[in-house]
């Protein structure tokens, strides 16, 4: 059995939402990676920090269920309210805010962006 | 002489992508995108990526030429990696939001399974 750790991720520079906490359960355990080139720096800061699975969602899909919290390089258009639209804790790596079709979905108690791996720090 | 950059043949279509059409957006990825981006995802099967997407490039689909007004600073990286490209037919000389590939504010084309896709440096 996994011991999990929380880590509160605020917004970079330029970044909009959170700040978010994140805690993996056992029955949420993934860090989901949406990026390009595999699995993101964030995505695997955050997973070392708090003993979660990172998750390369290019690889194969995952349940959102299972999701500790999604690891996006959005744009701004589509993936950044696709996971709020299902209550999934979202980060993204980039600086961006509510917009696009989705943007009604995007909160701050939901998204934070704009996120680097200074901005993820352990909850004690 | 014009350059090669990208092309592209659709493989699917999801069923949310007409209300994204009357928006004036269409959102490609690469097919081996998760599925919950489907919905509203124009997939497609790359058979040549090469170089940067910059403005001034020429977007083809199934012979509709548009030529590309302003490139986000992500949206190149976004097709190469992730063959994910927001097409924005809102006439913008600046990319509002940093995916955003933008053309001119036109009707945007029907897209079908077995459309092609080009993008060309003349």
């Amino acid at each position: 059995m996994a011991d999990y750790k929380a880590v509160k991720i605020e917004k970079g520079r330029g970044g909009w939402g959170g700040p978010l906490i994140v805690k993996p359960t056992a029955d949420r355990p993934l860090i989901y990676c949406v990026t390009g080139g595999g699995i993101h720096p964030v995505a695997q800061h955050i997973a070392d920090l708090t003993g979660g699975e990172v998750f390369d969602g290019f690889k194969s899909s995952a349940p959102f269920d299972k999701i500790a919290v999604a690891v996006i390089d959005c744009g701004g258009t589509a993936r950044v309210g696709v996971y709020p639209m299902k209550k999934v804790l979202t980060v993204d790596i980039h600086a961006t805010s509510p917009a696009g079709p989705l943007a009604m979905f995007i909160t701050e108690d939901l998204f934070v962006s704009g996120v680097k791996p200074e901005n993820v720090t352990p909850v004690n | 002489m014009s350059e090669l950059l990208y092309q592209t043949t659709v493989t699917s279509i999801g069923e949310l992508v007409p209300s994204f059409v009357a928006e004036g957006m269409l959102v490609f990825f690469g097919e081996n995108a998760p599925e919950e981006l489907h919905s509203f995802c124009v997939l497609h099967k790359v058979e040549h990526q090469s170089g940067e997407l910059l403005a001034g490039d020429v977007v083809n689909i199934d012979g509709n030429e548009f030529t590309v007004l302003a490139v986000g600073p992500v949206a190149s990286e976004n097709l190469m990696q992730l063959g994910h490209l927001n097409l924005k037919a809102n006439g913008r000389t600046q990319a509002e939001l940093p995916g955003d590939v933008c053309i001119a504010q036109v009707a945007l084309p029907t897209v079908i399974v077995g459309s092609k896709l080009t993008i060309k440096r003349n």
